[in-house]
């Protein structure tokens, strides 16, 4: 057997907290083999970046490392901090979660490129461009030449991505640590990423340490997997034994709370998430959800044929020179207990439409209809009883939530002003939503810095059933957790649609979730949708080609049907239009009952 | 309906774990983090004993300098140290009227921090107001507001009080307005600033979509989030109104003789210092030094705590 290129033997990293040494990883311990990928996943606070850091000793003076990290031979931690700056960016290579801040700004591409050829491989000026050119063709930046004049603003996420790999392979390391590279971008790109990180491996012959949160994105790409909670390995093994019969009751729970696509085949309703005891491994049995939709009832939202355009202005005298068209054309109705999906990349316009719903944004133009109530046309005090029936919950949390008001208070509050409830009868309907949520009732007089990222989550919700409404719109509300916590939310909030019969307009970029809790989706692309159907008929029967696209990009946690992918390498389209521009009305035809397909140009035509 | 029991204890059975940090209200968080602060220590210490003094003036003075009956002429411009005819010690010494410059000093910092802080909260009450009103408001209304704010800080403070008290005359009430005139201007930029801040968050964005009303989003959510700069930027302006005050009142257009501040008491003593009685200026000036640096050290230290890049 040949050697490792990185072994890591009783890795431990230590934080100074307020005057305390305080472990954050303990007894980290694997290698990773030539040519090898190995995907360190865990959730947030399971020290997986603090690994990577410690291994490329990029963290503070706050911070101490014991143990052996050797690579090539060398050991990592007892080097000289000068002879480590060689190692860094010349034998290990690395990429970070935001492409935009580890590009200077202020720099063109192609000076970023060559000065680390010149600085690390001693270059001359003509040959670093040259070396530059054949880099960006190897990370598939098309008109490589052209671009390296450009400044890193304009390149789009994805482009920079690339151009940061660009980067990390110009020194042609012998390992790259990869440090939860796809995260920030959306899922079609994210698989051109992955797709550019396994051609480069081999191309390359490098050896590959992914840090990801996302079991899908692992199953695509590792070959072995090191699966980490809260600072410990709890196991380690191939991929596929992780994924066909992990030993360790955490990643069982962890694999079962992961939404995989295609796993609602056949079933006609949402379905909760089997939760698995943390402890002994065991999932408790699901209960199937009830049919919550109400069809006898007259539709609780209905939109139609709703505009929303951001003027853009430039100069003095501030003309519109051209509108981001956010919203086109988009028409749907929900139905009390429904729940419809707004799915697409981000730039899509689905936040946009929810936001217009409630009219946080005003419309151009169309109608929104809640409860039989016209929104576009509503006065001041028509829209606050308008708003009692629609509440938005947001992606963040804790942005969410004011910083400086106690969580029961915060409940408390909308039901105060709109004269609900008194004073003294809002503490107790305070608990009561506390409890509807999972939470206990003395946690009303925490502030939000008290609580965790789910927990947060599950008060903005409580806030959000303190009015009673009929429409939630929830704007990416499980996005921001992990998936253990994410699985529990969208628990809570099947739950929550059984008891009190709410409609929800579920507003996400996650096909896999979107397919768990939906009863209907609808596929939005520059700012239209593109397809509109029942949650079977869509997933099941993809007719639109972005649909389709969007589809076979998502990564599936299963490494045995890892595919070859067909992936393209176009970007998503600007929504940016001239002043004066009238979009093209749209068709759309019914390929089965209630499933809706945009009618493309060409068939238009005919 | 399922039973909300049932659903809880699922939950806790999760990962998730409860932060076990003590519930601290930002006040006393803040108040705290003062005391373990050395500098802010002594600030704190050196500003609260000029304020009891300024506050206790009336019980501790061995001297009522308003009396005239208590003053006599003989005693003029003693020395530091200086015995009385009615064998009183006059430890700083007396000015030319006789008075004592102890007593003169305790009533004098009275005046100041009364003129001081009075000015300083109208200032704060109004210059928020607006600040809070102008970022909420936004578009033109902003605009209007700001460009108000821009003239007013082009021109120097001390010229702005000048003429407000060429036209309105002397007496502490007239100061004061004319501290509130040339201070507001700094609080509305200030609270504007990070109110604009806040105003782009998803909580304001949450109070919105539940319909609560404008007043109480911005008084309720809006203005608790912007109150660090504010309470930094106030403590130094509370500093800088005394200063000014002291300024005006030693070129003789302040306050009035008969109200006498430590600008007043500087500028009485200031044509004897060449002929060698320093005291009667030297003692007053130590006293507006060391309340200035006291309130300066507390608000630097403060700026510090409630930077919000420190909290973690």
């Amino acid at each position: 057997m040949t050697r490792p290129i990185l072994s890591i033997d009783d890795l431990n990293t230590a934080f100074k907290v307020g005057g305390e040494w305080r472990n954050v990883i303990r007894d980290v311990t694997f290698d990773i083999a030539e040519r090898e990928t190995v995907a360190v996943v865990g959730e947030s606070g399971s020290g997986k970046s603090v690994t990577a850091m410690s291994i490329m000793r990029l963290l503070g003076p706050n911070a101490r490392s014991t143990g052996r990290i050797e690579f090539e031979g060398q050991d990592l931690l007892s080097l000289p901090m000068d002879l480590m700056q060689h190692i860094r960016g010349n034998r290990i290579g690395m990429i970070f979660q935001e492409p935009m801040t580890s590009l200077n700004p202020v720099l063109k591409i192609g000076d970023q490129i060559t000065e680390v050829l010149m600085q690390h491989r001693g270059m001359d000026q003509g040959k670093a461009r040259a070396e530059a050119v054949r880099l960006l063709d190897k990370v598939r930046i098309p008109s490589a030449q052209a671009r390296l004049n450009e400044y890193p603003m304009s390149f789009s996420g994805g482009m920079r991505q690339r151009v940061v790999i660009a980067i990390a392979l110009a020194c042609e390391p012998k390992l790259l640590i990869a440090d939860e590279p796809t995260t920030a971008l959306d899922v079609t790109i994210q698989a051109q990423i992955l797709e550019l990180i396994k051609t480069l491996q081999q191309e390359e012959g490098m050896s590959v340490l992914f840090i990801t949160h996302d079991m899908g994105v692992v199953a695509e790409i590792s070959d072995r997997t090191v699966v980490m909670y809260r600072g410990d390995i709890v196991e380690a093994d191939t991929t596929e034994r992780i994924f066909r019969d992990a030993a360790h009751p955490y990643t069982r729970a962890l694999l079962s709370a992961v939404p995989q696509l295609g796993s609602m085949a056949g079933e006609p309703r949402p379905l909760r998430f089997p939760i698995v005891d943390m402890r002994t491994g065991e999932a408790q049995p699901v209960k199937p959800t009830a049919d919550t939709v109400r069809t006898d009832e007259a539709p609780i939202l209905k939109v139609d044929h709703l505009v929303t355009r951001f003027p853009v202005r430039k100069g003095i005298l501030q003309r519109t020179v051209g509108n981001i068209h956010a919203v086109e054309d988009v028409s749907f109705e929900l139905r009390k207990g429904e729940t419809l999906s707004l799915v697409g990349e981000s730039g899509c316009g689905k936040s946009t439409t929810g936001r217009s719903i409630i009219r946080l944004t005003d419309l151009t133009s169309g109608s929104v209809t809640i409860s039989g109530r016209d929104v576009a046309s509503a006065s001041k005090t028509e829209l606050a009883s308008i708003r009692r029936d629609a509440q938005m919950i947001f992606q963040d949390p804790f942005e969410s939530l004011n910083p400086r008001m106690r969580v029961g208070d915060a409940i408390a509050e909308p039901m105060v002003t709109h004269g609900l409830v008194n004073r003294a009868d809002a503490r107790q309907r305070v608990g009561k939503l506390l409890e509807q949520v999972g939470l206990s009732p003395a946690m009303a007089d925490r502030f939000p810095h008290e609580f965790s990222g789910g927990q947060r989550q599950r008060v903005c919700i409580a806030r959000a059933l303190a009015l009673d409404p009929k429409l939630i719109v929830a704007d990416e509300s499980v996005s921001a957790l992990d998936v253990s916590i994410k699985a529990q939310v969208i628990n809570l909030m099947l739950d929550l649609q059984e008891q009190l019969g709410l409609g929800y307009l579920f507003i996400s970029h996650d096909m896999a979730v979107v397919e768990r809790i939906s009863h209907r989706v609808a596929v939005m692309y520059l700012g239209e949708i593109v397809e509109i159907g029942p949650r079977q008929a869509v997933f099941e029967n993809p007719q639109h080609p972005y649909t389709r696209k969007l589809m076979s990009a998502v990564p599936i946690a299963d490494p045995t049907r890892r595919r070859v992918r067909n992936i393209s390498n176009d970007e998503i389209r600007s929504p940016y239009h001239d002043a004066g521009y009238t979009p093209a009305p749209l068709h759309y035809q019914e390929v089965s009952a209630g499933h809706f397909v945009q009618m493309q140009a060409v068939e238009k035509a005919a | 309906m399922s039973n909300p029991h049932e659903l809880s204890t699922s939950v806790h059975a999760g990962t998730e774990t409860i932060a076990a940090k003590p519930a601290m209200s930002p006040l006393k968080r803040t108040f705290i983090a003062l005391l373990h602060n050395r500098l802010a220590l002594t600030g704190l210490i050196i500003t609260g004993i000029l304020l009891l003094a300024a506050i206790l003036a009336p019980v501790l003075a061995p001297q009522d300098p308003y009396d005239l009956a208590q003053l006599d002429i003989m005693d003029g411009r003693l020395a530091p140290g200086g015995e009385s005819m009615s064998g009183l010690t006059y430890w700083l010494g007396t000015d030319t009227q006789g008075r004592d410059l102890v007593s003169a000093i305790m009533y004098g910092l009275r005046t100041s921090i009364l003129v001081g802080l009075v000015s300083a909260a109208v200032a704060l009450v109004i210059g928020t107001s607006i600040g809070l009103f102008s970022a909420y408001a936004g578009g033109r209304t902003d605009a209007v507001l700001m460009r108000i704010v821009d003239i007013q800080l082009s021109f120097p403070s001390i010229l702005i009080a000048l003429i407000f008290l060429a036209i309105l005359g002397q007496g502490v009430d007239k100061i004061i307005i004319a501290l509130v005139v040339t201070q507001w201007a700094y609080y509305a930029r200030t609270v504007r600033g990070s109110a604009l801040v806040e105003s782009k968050r998803a909580y304001i964005e949450a109070a919105r979509s539940m319909a609560l009303p404008d007043r109480s989003i911005i008084f309720r959510h809006m203005l608790p989030n912007c109150l660090p700069p504010l309470i930094v930027v106030a403590t130094m302006r509370v500093a800088y109104a005394i200063m000014l005050e002291a300024t005006l009142s030693f070129l003789g257009i302040g306050l009035p003789v008969t109200e006498p501040s430590l600008g007043l008491l500087i500028s009485n003593g200031f044509e004897y210092i060449l002929s060698g009685d320093y005291w009667i200026s030297f003692f007053p000036g130590i006293t507006l030094l060391l309340l200035i640096v006291g309130i300066n050290l507390i608000g630097d230290a403060l700026r510090d705590i409630l930077n919000p890049r420190r909290e973690g």
